[in-house]
């Protein structure tokens, strides 16, 4: 083997993994991103310093959200003064809330429990306190 | 070296083939049951581990190159007693060996 099939087996094999490197990413993106066509919309709203929830149906909490296990839900996140991010760590939700416009992410919690939701954008004097609650529950229907 | 090469070639293969065999058959069973949804903790890590898996073989390649480089150009390398047909050259930076007639 001379020297420039080797160089050429070394480019090629880099040149592979990069393209694995992408291609196996660009799918993973793709299917995270999708949100199931049966999610539940709950819109989400940051302001200083708290979280306000709304569920489809119109029912409407403050710091604690209640979401039935075994569902669907994708967020519906807006600001109503200053940058927020929303974040539930437990659940992989993480999503800016920005003012005059609104950003997405979904979850489908299969465990019940309680988890933290917490700011996570610098939002000013109380922003450390600027936490929630997410509860799963089981659902019995 | 060239089974070295071939070796790294197949392990390469294996490991991304490996990987999109486990992702194909989680999106098979998810269309078993509407009610079924992707666990986005379990992709995000996956995902990471395999990226962390490719990062460590370009590493893995790349630094044992250069240790074989190293190796096999010590000067206490007995195949490097008489100069390499490089080293022939006057201004190896100029022209071919080709062309020199080494």
């Amino acid at each position: 083997m001379g020297h420039d099939t080797a160089e050429w087996v070394f480019v090629a094999i880099v040149i592979a993994v990069l393209i694995y490197v992408g291609v196996d990413s660009w799918i993973v993106q793709k299917a995270v991103e999708d949100v199931p066509a049966d999610a539940e919309v709950i819109k989400v709203t940051g302001q200083q310093w708290f979280w306000s929830f709304e569920h489809a149906d119109g029912t409407k909490e403050i710091s604690t959200l209640h979401v039935k296990k075994g569902h669907a839900y994708v967020f519906e996140i807006y600001s109503r003064d200053v940058m927020h991010s929303f974040n539930i760590p437990d659940w992989v939700v993480f999503e800016d809330a920005v003012p005059g416009h609104t950003n997405h992410a979904w979850f489908a919690p299969d465990t019940a429990g309680t988890y933290p939701i917490q700011c996570r954008e610098y939002c000013g004097l109380l922003h450390y306190n600027m936490r929630g609650s997410l509860v799963v529950e089981d659902d019995k229907s | 070296m060239k089974t070295l090469i071939a070796i790294s070639i197949i392990t390469l293969v294996a490991v991304a083939l490996v990987s999109q065999l486990h992702f194909a058959h989680a999106q098979l069973a998810q269309q078993t049951s509407a009610k079924q949804y992707i666990n986005l903790r379990a992709e995000v890590w996956n995902e990471f581990f395999r990226m962390t898996t490719a990062a460590f073989t370009v590493g893995a390649i790349v630094s044992g190159t250069m240790i074989w480089l190293v190796w096999r150009f010590r000067e206490s390398n007995p195949k490097n007693k008489s100069p390499t047909k490089w080293e022939h050259l006057e201004d190896p930076t100029s022209g071919s060996y080709e062309e020199e007639g080494h």
